[in-house]
């Protein structure tokens, strides 16, 4: 299907195209400061990212820690819990 | 070749972490600029130097991940392919909502560049201009940078059969074009 010579012709054209193509001299210093600058402003949005969700966290975590009732304990949860006078204190076993 | 290899050398070389990326990639800049240019013209970018500064920025910031700096010269080819193909298509939707809203400005392809050409190349490039992105970037890369197959594949992110079947395919549209203009 190719016609011969096509890859010859082809070659020809795109290296006549490239030729003609010229890049500004100056462009690195140019695109570097723009590429630096991209750089810094994403880290500074990811560190401001992270600080705003471990400051939710934190928010959520004091919120659902000051919704408790003071009033419920959670170690000591025997609903009749009665203070108990010294010498009522079963001693069998003890030194 | 042996320049390309002596600066990828001296870029590895550099290990500290910012300064070092920033001379290597200075230096990678200073190879790669205008090849990358010329090739992301040759794909069909309006803006060849913005798409090749924007891959520099892509290798920038993902250097700390960069396998090793001799990956870095094919890591911006297949930047410059993916990102010129992006743009075409992203133009190509543009002007069909321009054609629709009856926006529609007429396009000037680069004039400059194809002020250059013979009368015949500039019917081959039209037609190259003409197929389909995938067609055009296999040609492109196999005639004017002379890449195998594998490395095709590499910067186009398809397998090696498929950038067969992409080259084949264009040059026999190629073919054909130049057969009707006769």
């Amino acid at each position: 299907m190719t016609t011969p010579g096509t890859d010859e012709r082809l070659r020809e054209a795109f290296g006549a195209l490239a030729a003609g193509v010229r890049a500004d001299p100056d462009a690195y210093r140019r695109v570097s400061a723009g590429w630096r600058r991209r750089y810094r402003r994403r880290r500074l949005v990811l560190a401001i990212l992270a600080a705003v969700v471990f400051a939710a966290a934190d928010a959520v975590g004091l919120w659902a820690l000051s919704q408790a009732d003071p009033n419920t304990h959670v170690i000591f949860s025997d609903p009749d819990y009665r203070p108990v006078a010294p010498e009522q204190v079963d001693r069998i076993g003890q030194p | 070749m042996t320049e390309i290899g002596t600066g990828l050398r001296n870029a590895a070389a550099r290990t500290e972490p910012d300064a070092g990326r920033e001379a290597a990639v200075a230096e990678l800049f200073e190879i790669h600029h205008l090849p990358l240019v010329r090739l992301a013209v040759l794909l069909g970018a309006d803006d060849a130097e913005d798409v090749v500064a924007e891959a520099f920025y892509q290798l920038y910031r993902r250097w700390p991940r960069l396998h090793s700096p001799e990956a870095a010269a094919t890591y911006l080819r297949s930047v410059v392919v993916n990102l010129t193909r992006m743009r075409i298509r992203h133009l190509q939707v543009v002007r069909k909502h321009a054609a629709r809203t009856g926006d529609e400005r007429a396009h000037v392809a680069s004039g400059e560049e194809r002020a250059v050409l013979r009368d015949d190349q500039k019917a081959l490039v039209d037609a190259v201009r003409a197929l389909p992105a995938r067609q055009r970037e296999a040609l492109v890369l196999r005639f004017w940078l002379d890449l195998r197959e594998s490395e095709i594949a590499d910067a186009m992110g398809i397998t090696a059969g498929s950038v067969k079947v992409h080259v084949s395919r264009g040059m026999a549209a190629l073919s054909r074009t130049l057969e009707e203009r006769r």
